[in-house]
């Protein structure tokens, strides 16, 4: 019996691919959080199996006509007592301990991991990599659509990989393999969380805090990546994906491309890159409906009705207009939204695309 | 009440049977963000009125107001006035959620969680305010359990030989008392961050979200065993009387009771091990939220060792004990998981969370609620219940419940994050079988629903004493009369149960002898 146990403890804990219980395991982390649970799995399902089977049997054996009179009346057992409240003291101190251990290692990045930032908002992922001051989108609106195509058929299976391979060339969060990598996450408006459930690894987003996680990723591959903690309309879209890459070369290419603009395409079409690489897209929308803030459609060059510091205003939609709307967006609040725009640090060329795609709206 | 948390329970899984839009387009027409919207006021009404308004009063309150005053031999509680009040407060309460409901909706989950609440455009405040009012309707219940359990026992009756029912839902009420203030003020200060845009919590005005945490936990936490303490005082009451058998570890059990409610205070940090909150604390806080299984397992083990060698009835009340030892075992032992850090990482706000509470609330708490019921049932309305259909409804319960939430154990530990509207294709199988275990218990509790009815228009008569008990409840007619017992009566041995005999022409188990204590 002990021997089964452990054997099967073993085999379920280091196997890569999905599990019944648990996703894939590729991540330093993975293997130590698996054998911890299937340590309290097995100590659960043994109590559980215990109970039930007890239970069975004094429903079968004790089960009586009205009025039959119990044949025993023994109220205590000392030993009992202390063997059912000693047992369960030392198994959850056990667990306490294992988790206690797990859990150090995973507070505490080593020093010369290499540090990405990930910033959340309303409703979508920014990752920047320091190192060379590139920032690329989590494109979650892009996965959502692909995800859709899929479903109504649009898209073949293969086509769909395809699509998801091109939009990760400029997107999502990349990592090299047997690298750790920290991750300070932040958030610009309500509470989000970042969670890879392949590197067993999660930590809120806390706006007006910096947290860290850390890990350091076994398999080359591509895996989901979600937000965990409710943050309204958007929550279960905020989704994106993580590319693990076989080598440190492959990675450095990578992120050389994704940094750079095709500056050769019309400023319209640089404009549209920029309103789905930095977020634009979950609150602006292009057709006409109002999503949280106003649609683009039509905006450049209309009169806007708006509230500042309590006083009601107007203007027209020109380019100081939209300048400012991008870099102060709490200024001045169009009638009808309640104000939820996060400061988006765009560059002065992005600004000057986004409006030019803008005016291109009509 | 419980019906229509119900009702948005079963909105809620039958959107989530596929992954695309399925019946929110019906409520909220084609736009995708109305849809998401919908059903996240669905899923916020679900928990809010379920935690609110049916779980928290529902064992002290609904069947404590009517049982704890008969098992002390007393005319009413201490303060019937107070106690009035607390209905009529509750009844306020409820009225603000309703409104809330024809006002919008509110779409922060039951948890109001800053800063996304101070930014919500849904109708927040007068959720909150209902809260608050509920908070007193609780307080009240609490204090006046309190007095009444220190001044009104009757001759004879010491601590220790208190049935076990008083033992919990006085541990309860000291819990009730002294936490239920904290949400009040934290939801205050919620209220004026709103209103006037002081900086506490939100920091976009120098506030901590984290802080919030901290202040709702602390009140939260605890809450979860004013939900659960009383639902084990029920059932340490049915296991023994349906058992015919003196409860085993009788002090045990009432000491496990207050020891869990001293413990229930010093854990709340265990919400927040993902939060940002220092290594240190997410340490301290694993380690103390281990203290409070011990006390639990406790009294299942002890429960079980009452029913050895009983003389067991497998009635409806029972069957519903024995679900309730099994559901609060899983629900227990999936806390082991998520009390452990490591795990917790991974396990944090997904499914496998979502699973284990509703083990713990409502496979535990709410099954317990309803096994009181039918316990007490005779005794409150004179009538005796369909068994048949009882067995089948609670089977119907019993099984439609594991259906519902084992696959959301496992796809939670495969990554699925809680309060989603859409998700992968890999978890929808989980959420099907889900949906349809959801279908199986709604149908159960239309049968309970029906069969009680039905009982109160053509039940047989009940006895003074259909179960055996020696608890003073079944020493006075049913149902009891104006003062519920004619004349004063004196402490029995709640658990001396084998003094019974059974007659099968009126149903009743009556005894020659019955000895009282004093």
């Amino acid at each position: 019996m002990m021997h089964f146990l452990t054997s099967s403890f073993q085999s379920l804990a280091t196997q890569t691919g999905p599990s019944f219980w648990l996703p894939e395991s590729v991540s330093n982390f993975a293997p130590t959080v698996d054998g911890d649970f299937y340590f309290v799995y097995w100590v659960s399902i043994f109590f559980l199996v215990l109970i039930t089977a007890l239970l069975i049997i004094f429903m079968w054996k004790f089960s009586a006509p009205e009025g039959q009179k119990a044949t025993s009346q023994n109220d205590h057992n000392l030993i009992l007592e202390i063997a059912w409240t000693g047992i369960p003291v030392i198994l959850s101190l056990m667990m306490f301990w294992y988790g206690y251990k797990g859990y150090v290692a995973m507070a505490t990045p080593p020093s010369n991991a290499m540090v990405i930032t990930a910033e959340a908002a309303k409703w979508s992922w920014n990752f920047s990599y320091p190192a060379s001051g590139t920032v690329v989108s989590g494109a979650s609106e892009d996965f959502n659509e692909i995800r859709n195509a899929l479903r109504t058929g649009d898209l073949t299976a293969e086509q769909a990989a395809e699509r998801e391979a091109k939009v990760l060339e400029k997107a999502g969060l990349h990592v090299p393999v047997n690298t750790p990598v920290q991750v300070n996450v932040l958030a610009a408006d309500v509470l989000h969380s970042l969670f890879i459930p392949a590197f067993r690894v999660k930590k809120d987003c806390v706006p007006g805090r910096i947290g860290q996680l850390w890990f350091e990723a076994t398999e080359p591959g591509v895996y989901s990546l979600y937000c965990s903690e409710y943050c309204g309309q958007g929550h279960s879209a905020m989704h994106s994906k993580v590319v693990v890459h076989p080598s440190q070369e492959d990675f450095d290419k990578w992120l050389a491309v994704a940094a750079s603009y095709d500056e050769a395409l019309p400023f319209p079409e640089l404009g549209e890159i920029v309103w789905k690489r930095k977020g634009c897209v979950s609150c602006h929308s292009l057709d006409g409906a109002n999503k949280t803030g106003p649609t683009w459609k039509g905006l450049f060059g209309s009169e806007r009705k708006y509230t500042e510091n309590g006083t009601l205003g107007s203007a027209i939609a020109d380019e100081s207009y939209i300048e400012e709307s991008i870099r102060y967006p709490m200024k001045k609040i169009s009638d009808g939204y309640t104000g939820q725009m996060p400061v988006v640090k765009l560059t002065d060329k992005e600004i000057l695309w986004v409006t030019e795609f803008i005016k291109s709206l009509r | 009440m419980f019906l229509l948390g119900g009702v948005f329970a079963l909105l809620v899984r039958t959107e989530l049977f596929s992954p695309i839009p399925l019946i929110t387009p019906l409520f909220a027409g084609s736009d995708a963000g109305a849809q998401a919207d919908l059903y996240n006021q669905w899923f916020t009404t679900h928990g809010a009125i379920m935690v609110f308004l049916v779980i928290i009063p529902g064992v002290p309150a609904a069947l404590g107001n009517f049982v704890l005053p008969l098992l002390l031999g007393a005319k009413d509680v201490a303060f019937p006035r107070l106690n009035l009040g607390s209905f009529y407060l509750w009844v306020s309460g409820a009225a603000f959620f309703v409104y809330v409901l024809f006002s919008g909706g509110v779409d922060t989950g039951w948890t109001f969680y800053t800063p996304y609440s101070t930014s919500s455009p849904t109708a927040v405040i007068p959720a909150v305010v209902g809260v608050f009012i509920l908070g007193f309707s609780s307080i009240f219940t609490g204090l006046n359990f309190i007095v009444t359990i220190h001044k009104m026992r009757p001759k004879g009756m010491t601590w220790f030989n208190m049935p076990l029912f008083l033992w919990a839902t006085y541990s309860t009420a000291v819990i009730q008392v002294l936490a239920t203030p904290v949400l009040g003020i934290t939801l205050l200060l919620l209220i004026l961050e709103r209103t006037l845009g002081i900086g506490i919590f939100d920091p976009q005005n120098g506030g901590d979200p984290v802080l919030y945490q901290h202040f709702f936990w602390f009140y939260s936490h605890p809450a979860v065993y004013i939900m659960i303490i009383p639902a084990m005082g029920v059932i340490s009451e049915i296991i023994a009387v349906h058992s015919h058998k003196r409860i085993f570890g009788y002090r045990y059990i009432a000491y496990s009771s207050v020891a869990i409610a001293i413990f229930s205070f010093i854990v709340w940090g265990h919400h927040m091990f993902t939060s940002g909150q220092s290594t240190m604390m997410n340490i301290i806080f694993s380690g103390i939220t281990f203290s409070v299984g011990i006390p639990s397992a406790i009294k299942v083990f002890n429960w079980i060792a009452t029913m050895y060698k009983g003389s067991i009835n497998l009635n409806t009340s029972m069957l519903y004990g024995i679900a309730f030892i099994f559901l609060f075992t899983i629900g227990g032992l999936t806390g082991l998981f998520l009390g452990v850090l490591s795990i917790d990482t991974h396990l944090h706000d997904t499914y496998f969370v979502v699973a284990h509470f509703h083990y713990v609330m409502m496979g535990s708490a709410l099954i317990a609620f309803v096994g009181g019921l039918h316990h007490w049932w005779p005794k409150m309305t004179g009538r005796m219940f369909n068994e048949f259909w009882g067995r089948i409804a609670c089977m119907l319960v019993f099984i439609g419940f594991n259906l519902t939430f084992i696959p959301q154990f496992v796809m939670g530990s495969l990554g699925m994050p809680r309060r989603y509207y859409t998700y992968e294709d890999k978890f929808q199988i989980y959420h099907q079988l889900s949906t349809i275990g959801s279908y199986v218990m709604a149908a159960g509790f239309f049968l309970t629903a029906f069969y009680l009815i039905q009982s109160l228009v053509s039940g047989k008569k009940a006895p003074m004493n259909p179960w055996g008990g020696n608890s003073l409840e079944w020493h006075t007619p049913s149902p009891p009369p104006l003062e519920n017992f004619h004349g004063v009566p004196s402490a029995t041995d709640p658990y001396e149960l084998d003094q019974f005999d059974y007659d099968p022409v009126t149903g009743n188990y009556s005894s020659q002898s019955s000895k009282g204590l004093a």
